[in-house]
């Protein structure tokens, strides 16, 4: 056996085992062939949601007391209060001047995403099939266990969800009630679904749907798996790719675990005609508003990739958005209009540095 | 550390294979009841989990290595007085590992002196964050940090100098000394490779406290992980010239095995320049599967994980060290040295890369309850590494390898 194959046969043992077909093993070979899925006019995302929960501490001392970051999120009775959930609805406008729409999560909180989802029209265009499909960007508690929201006006939807599921979140997709125990042992309600998912879903991986690495949901619109351990216990993430004519690669994420610009070196190496333009979404910084050298990194590295329109928000942390602001990245600012919803996040700032709840982007 | 005792004839190895098993199931025990997330007490945050840990085998290398048992004399027990010792000096090593964590840095660092050593001192202060769990994670992560450097002079120092320059002193002006010695070089290290880090955990940074990380020009990262894996990469050659290699080739530097000065500060130097080297090879290797990285790139991505992951590597390879040299009698044992080097050093590259096979397998999901895959920012292998190292020490220096290694004028463990 020669050495270099040898050398992968040692990775693909242990780390492929893990990271199923990504990074490790496939990111040289997929560089070799740049993938073309086409071009977009333009895309809008309204943020429907980005408050996942509303207070950090109260989060926060869920998560610790149960055990913290690498405990099973569906083993902690999370306080239902102060959950939120996030969403976005993605409208692509095609070369043609048509309107397609993708719904990019689905919260957590059912009568929060309810209360959403009214204010935004978006159950009359699940009824009527204008929202085409759902991607679920990753199963974590505040994008997925929201999911009866979503079901209950289109059991039938076609749903791009990472393949890299564990039990409890197809049971929740198949319907089901899930509780979680206190400290004293009584049980508390964690999620329900009462309408099992009738539709087609596609369990994205890595390798993609012409194994080229990506799922083509239209032209010049793709989903890309990132087979990422997750905190929480939860793995793998979806992100949406955008390919705007005359513009350039836009990313649209949940909470971009595998981090920004992972994803646009992912699309500088494999995608033809790659130009860096925007992103929008979690980009999963400093959650807790916490600061760590490393995100002075992500500011200077965030500059140097040349991107033009950084829409953030959820787990971006609003520090790291005005101190990235500061320091001349072209962060969206967002408006007021948050103010107006019935609940708001406590870490929210004057400054504007989120795209927040009602605000929109169009890239 | 131990010279190597067993004659190849005498050894059992099926004996070493249960032994190794055995510590393996301990470990899997200990890590159930303190780290697994699903466990009792799940300290695996990771890094409250971490630093307890490190102080741990910092606490066992203070009573073996610094202090050699002082004020105790080391005798050769019976098996009974070998579990009587072994269960004392666990204790004493628990409550030593205490003493340091809460009441010398929670409890008098942190209160009167740097307030990141403390999280209730963090907290008190107010700043951006400034809450009990993250105060304690940057707490621990100080805390952790300056055992790391801790451990590096400790080992390194223990090889090089010895008990050099204290050698005809009684036993009391030995350890003490060496003791301030360490601690002394101890302080110069993590104020030049951690502190610097640590000030800027905060928002805003601690600018007037502490400089800006020195090494971000060049590492592409501010994260004191680049310190950390350049000390892990150092102290695998350290230990395993000690441990494979028989001393070798620091004791041509000194008279029969004793320390001097020109062997301390060339098994420091060489050592250092040999963690050098490796830390670049390793991160070759790292750019070939997983390509470059870049200032800003997170996971695999992240120039800090490929800092941190060097020194991850270094772990799985000097619990290779520790297993093959207390469980395996040092395998193999042949005239020739230089041969048994060769082959050692490669049986622990082997061991080293299974270790690292294991701990990213899907096993690891059911007995560390970690979540699938590679690099995730609240996974931390050295948790595991280290606490199966210490438990090692524990069974080795504490128990004398008890029960499988009988301790009556008999030199085998069989």
């Amino acid at each position: 056996m020669k050495r270099r194959a040898f050398l992968k046969s040692l990775a693909a043992t242990g780390v492929a085992a893990s990271v199923t077909g990504s990074g490790v093993l496939t990111r040289e070979a997929e560089a070799k062939k740049k993938v073309d899925f086409g071009e977009v006019k333009s895309v809008k995302v309204d943020v429907l949601s980005e408050t996942s929960w509303f207070d950090n501490t109260k989060f926060k001392k869920n998560l610790v007391d149960y055990g913290g970051a690498m405990t099973n999120q569906y083993t902690i009775p999370w306080d239902w209060d102060n959950a939120g959930g996030y969403m976005a609805l993605v409208t692509v406008t095609e070369l043609d001047g048509k309107e397609r729409k993708i719904l990019l999560d689905t919260g957590w909180n059912n009568e929060w995403v309810d209360y959403i989802y009214e204010m935004n029209n978006i159950p009359a265009m699940l009824k009527s099939g204008e929202i085409e499909c759902m991607v679920i960007s990753h199963y974590h508690l505040d994008h997925y266990w929201g999911i009866e929201s979503t079901l209950k006006h289109n059991p039938d939807i076609t749903i791009y969800g990472p393949a890299t599921h564990f039990p409890e979140d197809m049971q929740l997709l198949k319907g089901a009630h899930l509780t979680a125990k206190d400290k004293k042992g009584k049980e508390h309600h964690i999620c329900k679904n009462d309408v099992p998912h009738t539709g087609k879903l596609v369990e994205c991986n890595p390798k993609g749907d012409k194994g080229d690495g990506i799922y083509r949901l239209m032209p010049g619109v793709a989903v890309r798996n990132f087979d990422v351990p997750i905190l929480l216990r939860v793995r793998g993430e979806n992100v949406l790719y955008f390919n705007v004519k005359d513009k350039g690669t836009v990313t649209v994420t949940g909470c971009c675990h595998p981090g920004v610009l992972s994803l646009f070196s992912y699309a500088r190496k494999n995608f033809k005609g790659y130009q860096p333009y925007g992103c929008y979404g979690g980009l999963h910084i400093t959650l807790f508003e916490t600061w760590d050298p490393k995100f002075d990194d992500i500011i200077r590295g965030v500059k140097s990739f040349k991107i033009q329109k950084l829409a953030c928000n959820h787990c971006t942390g609003w520090i790291w958005a005005e101190k990235a602001a500061a320091a001349g990245v072209p962060v969206v600012k967002g408006t007021d209009k948050y103010k107006t919803y019935k609940k708001q996040s406590t870490v929210a700032t004057a400054s504007n540095a989120f795209l927040t709840n009602g605000d929109f982007i169009v890239f | 550390m131990k010279a190597n005792t067993f004659s190849e004839n005498r050894f059992n190895y099926l004996l070493g294979l249960a032994s190794t098993v055995g510590v393996f199931c301990i470990v899997w025990f200990l890590w159930y009841v303190f780290m697994h997330p699903d466990g009792i007490l799940r300290l695996y945050t990771p890094m409250y989990g971490f630093s307890l840990v490190v102080v741990f085998f910092s606490a066992l290398l203070l009573i073996k290595d610094i202090f050699e048992f002082y004020p105790f004399t080391i005798s050769n027990p019976s098996d009974q007085n070998v579990l009587t010792r072994g269960i004392l000096s666990t204790i004493a090593a628990v409550l030593i590992m205490s003493f340091l964590f809460y009441i010398v840095f929670w409890g008098f660092f942190g209160k009167f002196g740097i307030t990141y050593f403390s999280p209730y001192s963090i907290i008190a202060a107010g700043s951006q964050g400034a809450e009990i769990w993250n105060a304690r994670e940057i707490s621990s992560k100080a805390i952790l940090y300056f055992f790391t450097a801790f451990l590096w002079i400790t080992i390194t120092w223990n090889i090089g100098f010895g008990r050099w320059p204290w050698h005809r002193c009684d036993r009391g002006v030995l350890v003490w000394s060496r003791l301030f010695t360490i601690l002394f070089f101890v302080i110069i290290a993590y104020t030049v490779l951690f502190h610097p880090n640590v000030c800027h955990l905060f928002y805003p940074a601690q600018v007037n406290a502490g400089v800006e990380s020195w090494w971000m020009s060049f590492a592409d990262t501010g994260s004191a992980f680049f310190s950390l894996g350049l000390l892990l990469c150092a102290l695998f050659w350290a230990i395993t010239s000690d441990l494979l290699w028989e001393g070798y080739p620091w004791r041509f530097l000194a008279k029969k095995d004793e320390g001097s000065l020109l062997k301390g500060v060339g098994t420091f130097i060489v050592t250092t320049v040999l963690g050098i080297i490796m830390l670049m090879v390793l991160l070759k290797i790292m750019n070939y599967f997983w390509d470059e990285p870049f200032m800003g790139g997170q996971y695999t991505d992240g120039p800090d994980f490929r800092f941190l992951h060097a020194g991850e590597i270094s772990g799985f390879l000097i619990l290779s060290v520790f297993i093959l040299k207390n469980y395996f009698n040092n395998f193999p044992n042949t005239k020739f040295l230089a041969l048994n080097a060769v082959i050692r050093t490669l049986i622990v590259i082997g061991g080293g890369v299974l270790f690292h096979l294991f701990y990213y397998s899907n096993a690891t999901v059911l007995i560390l309850g970690k979540v699938p895959g590679i690099a995730q920012p609240a996974d931390a292998p050295l948790v595991w590494i280290i606490l199966f190292l210490s438990m090692i020490v524990v069974h080795i220096d504490f128990f004398d390898g008890w029960p499988l290694k009988k301790s009556k004028g008999n030199d085998s463990n069989g």
